[in-house]
């Protein structure tokens, strides 16, 4: 168990080193960070002064080990367009997305899993279609789109939610709705499929010998073992919730980590995105590995190591 | 099979959260409580525009800031404010009277300590201001002469003198960059102790910034005395989100909004759309001294004043710009001083084009790479009407800093520019980066155009510089070295209940919005 942790960790060290490196190397290749601080209309002296000022003047190489250096002592670096600490500017807008994060999750298995259960309870019944069209149809819409449709029928004709912000739990549903939408299909699916086989099985059959049936008999003994697919799956959806909520927090001007690494990104601020991506790649691996524990807990017959 | 059943307690849940969310969400704000809901696609990260250089923060500065200066929104002459007066002692030096019931929103007096600090701090390269280069350049040194009484030494005859001590250089009590000048760091901006309108309540960066109509303002101020009591900068960054927020009456002021969305929102909702000017205009800039290659076609002249000839520019203002948007003729924009409208004109003549085009030796045409940075509709609609005459322009569209390192490189033949000039009335804002002799964009190799274009800008006496201007926007259009294209417009949009009036330089004075 121990080695199994170490490995892993090392390999997210690994992992994220990489994708910072890509990261800072696109991000100067694709965009003067002097120029996109200073502005469009800013004049050539202003920008010069400013690429001086935070040392955009020097080799990419010199640029890139002076951010690890800093990393490997505990400094995030600064942000250039915020001017605070990169650790600090991270903390402060992770509850905004930690908390959509799990709101949207919430939505999924709310939603995904008992639409599963009933579908593979009723396999190939009108309302296995219907769990299926409303899953097809949910992966289909673009999120951006779904938030603007839910804006306008919830913030602005009947103003139950507001449009956008993110100071009361309110400004969270609709894009929570969104962001949470995109997950259905895939936990669903995973459900039934996994239910059908679960469901098909001998000692099910001795389950409802002994007098189990509906319910009782799905979620005392049948989910259990239906549900490692789906942990796993879950695990990686809410990955992607904490670090891929870019859209659903532009949408909907929530002041999240998905919008600073946007902000970041266009603002030319290299130490924030780089850091966002390390905490991103990271905060993947560390979900998966949580997800094996879980698989673990979940099937005694799984072991680490 | 067994029918499900909800168990009742969820069942309750679910119908108290159901009458919970049943209750309309209050407006934020509005005219019932005095306060404005201004939405930015990028919000404000600093309320110190002396370490900031982005449009947005020019707009919140004129509330919370004021300089010496400032232009005259009707006339865009610049006229006191901070400052009680002036007087050009010699062509390198002036002195300023400040006026004494100037206060800081801490309630300490405004004195010449106070404006010489923040000039001397700005122009200390420690201070890392954004536009301590800027004024390095010109301003020698500004001394204290009495408690109310500065004089600023000039390097040299600096005619946008007045200018620069307008909003570029918002002023600062004495001793507010202490501790940052001990820590050598850029100053954080989440406070502001300044001598505007506006004082700074709060600022969220990524989320608001409040603002609140500062009692101790001082009364004789051209500004004058604010209407609306609160102003709340939020930044939201999607246009559909901003459109929603304006319809459910969360926001009441938009700005730089697409036309397409400003005028169908304007034509239907609760909000009206407002067009305006912006001093920004459109240009191509072509490689006449042969930088990217002596072939390069663009080196003569007649293929230089057939492209001129060849660009149907007011059909494209007309479809594609619209607004306020207005076809030039110069390389500046028309509300600036010396912008010269006397220039040679190239109507839009493609069979004269073609005939120059046989005349350079291309009677079948040619083919050049142009440049593009923004304006993809506009470049596309170029290279359309220049394929019309045989011209073969493959648009090249980047990234900014993309097509600044190309054009460091002199790769490039051709390239759609813009430029807004920092909302300066004066040529010398656009002349300045587009005419010296050291800038990259200056593709002439025309010795001549520096001496006028920038020799107009070494002098102070306005009739001596119009006529420098004269000669070399005329040289500029007659050897054909930019197709000048048009000016942009700005649109806003704007609440029925709110009276706001577009500024004829595209910098819009919140202070003077006011409810209905």
């Amino acid at each position: 168990m121990l080695s199994y942790a170490l490995r892993r960790g090392v390999l997210a060290i690994a992992v994220a080193i990489t994708v910072s490196l890509a990261t800072f190397f696109l991000l100067n290749f694709a965009t003067d960070p002097a120029q996109a601080l200073a502005g469009e209309d800013a004049t050539p002296e202003v920008v010069q002064q400013i690429r001086e000022e935070y040392g955009f003047d020097k080799p990419l190489a010199v640029q890139y080990l002076r951010w690890l250096g800093g990393l490997v002592h505990g400094d995030f670096g600064q942000s250039y367009h915020w001017r605070s600490p990169v650790g600090a500017l991270i903390a402060s807008h992770a509850p905004v997305t930690i908390r959509l994060a799990l709101m949207a999750i919430a939505i999924t298995i709310l939603v995904a899993i008992p639409l599963g259960a009933i579908a593979a309870l009723r396999p190939n019944s009108f309302v296995d279609r219907l769990s299926l069209s409303v899953a097809v149809g949910a992966q289909a819409i673009p999120g951006f789109w779904l938030g603007l449709v839910l804006i306008i029928l919830f913030a602005v004709k009947f103003p139950i939610f507001p449009v956008s912000g993110d100071s009361t739990w309110k400004h969270f549903v609709l894009p929570a709705i969104v962001l949470g939408a995109g997950s259905v299909p895939s936990v669903m699916r995973l459900t039934r499929s996994g239910l059908l086989e679960v469901l098909g099985s001998d000692y099910i059959r001795t389950a409802r010998a002994k007098g189990f049936r509906g319910v009782r008999l799905l979620t005392r003994h049948a989910m259990r073992n239906a549900m490692l697919p789906v942990v796993n799956v879950l695990a990686v959806q809410l990955g992607h919730k904490l670090g891929g909520s870019v859209i659903v927090e532009s949408v909907f001007a929530l002041n999240g980590l998905g919008r600073l690494a946007w902000q970041s990104i266009l603002g030319g601020d290299v130490p924030t995105v780089q850091m966002l991506v390390f905490v991103f790649a990271i905060t993947f691996v560390v979900l998966t590995f949580l997800a094996d524990l879980l698989g673990a807990w979940l099937d005694p017959r799984i072991r680490l190591g | 099979m067994k029918t499900f059943r909800i168990p009742r307690t969820a069942l309750l849940a679910v119908l108290a959260l159901a009458a919970a969310l049943a209750r309309p969400v209050p407006a934020v704000a509005a005219k019932s409580d005095d306060t404005l809901v201004i939405a930015l696609q990028r919000g404000i990260t600093s309320v110190d525009y002396l370490y900031t250089t982005k449009r947005e923060y020019i707009i919140l500065s004129l509330l919370t800031d004021d300089g010496l200066t400032e232009v005259d929104p009707d006339t865009l002459e610049v006229r006191p404010l901070a400052a009680k007066s002036w007087k050009r002692v010699d062509d390198k030096t002036i002195d300023v009277t400040i006026r004494d019931d100037v206060k800081f929103h801490d309630g300490s007096p405004l004195t010449a300590d106070d404006v010489v600090y923040t000039y001397e701090w700005v122009l200390d390269p420690k201070s890392r201001a954004n536009r301590s280069k800027q004024f390095r350049e010109w301003l020698a040194k500004v001394e204290k002469t009495g408690p109310y009484t500065v004089r600023f030494h000039m390097k040299y005859p600096y005619p946008l003198a007045l200018h620069a001590m307008g909003f570029s250089m918002p002023l600062r009590k004495k001793g507010t960059y202490d501790a940052i000048a001990k820590s050598g760091a850029l100053p954080l901006g989440q406070t502001l102790n300044g001598i505007g309108p506006y004082r700074v309540v709060s600022v969220e960066p990524g989320r608001k910034t409040v603002i609140e109509r500062f009692d101790g303002y001082y009364k004789e101020s051209p500004k004058g005395r604010p209407a609306i009591k609160r102003m709340v900068f939020r930044e939201i960054p999607d246009w559909g989100t901003q459109e929603a927020e304006l319809m459910s009456g969360g926001v009441q002021w938009a700005y730089d909004v697409p036309y397409d969305i400003a005028s169908s929102l304007g034509a239907s909702g609760p909000v009206k759309f407002v067009n305006g000017p912006s001093l920004r205009v459109g240009f191509l800039v072509l490689d006449a001294a042969g930088l990217s290659g002596k072939d390069n076609p663009l080196t003569k002249l007649a293929v230089r004043r057939a492209l001129n000839y060849a660009i149907d520019r007011q059909t494209i203002v007309k479809n594609i710009v619209r607004g306020d948007a207005r076809v030039i003729d110069s390389a500046c924009h028309p509300a600036q001083f010396g912008c010269a409208q006397d220039v040679m004109k190239y109507p839009y003549d493609p069979k004269k084009a073609r005939e120059l085009l046989k005349e350079a030796g291309y009677p079948n045409g040619f083919s050049f790479d142009l440049w593009a940075y923004r304006e993809k509709d506009s470049a596309e609609a170029i290279a359309a009407d220049l394929a019309k005459v045989g011209i073969r322009a493959k648009l090249r569209y980047v990234q900014l800093a993309t097509l600044n390192e190309a054009r460091k490189k002199h790769e490039i033949q051709s390239y759609f520019g813009s430029w807004e000039s920092g909302s300066v009335p004066d040529t010398a804002a656009i002349a300045d980066v587009h005419w010296s002799a050291t800038t990259d964009r200056n593709m002439s190799g025309d010795p001549k155009v520096t001496e006028y274009m920038i020799g107009a800008q070494r002098i102070s006496d306005p009739a001596q510089r119009k006529a420098l201007y004269e000669k070399g926007l005329q040289r500029i259009a007659e050897q054909a070295y930019w197709v000048p294209l048009y000016t942009f417009s700005l649109n806003y949009l704007v609440s029925n209940d709110l009276e706001f009036h577009p500024p004829k330089d595209g910098l819009p004075r919140l202070y003077l919005a006011k409810w209905k």
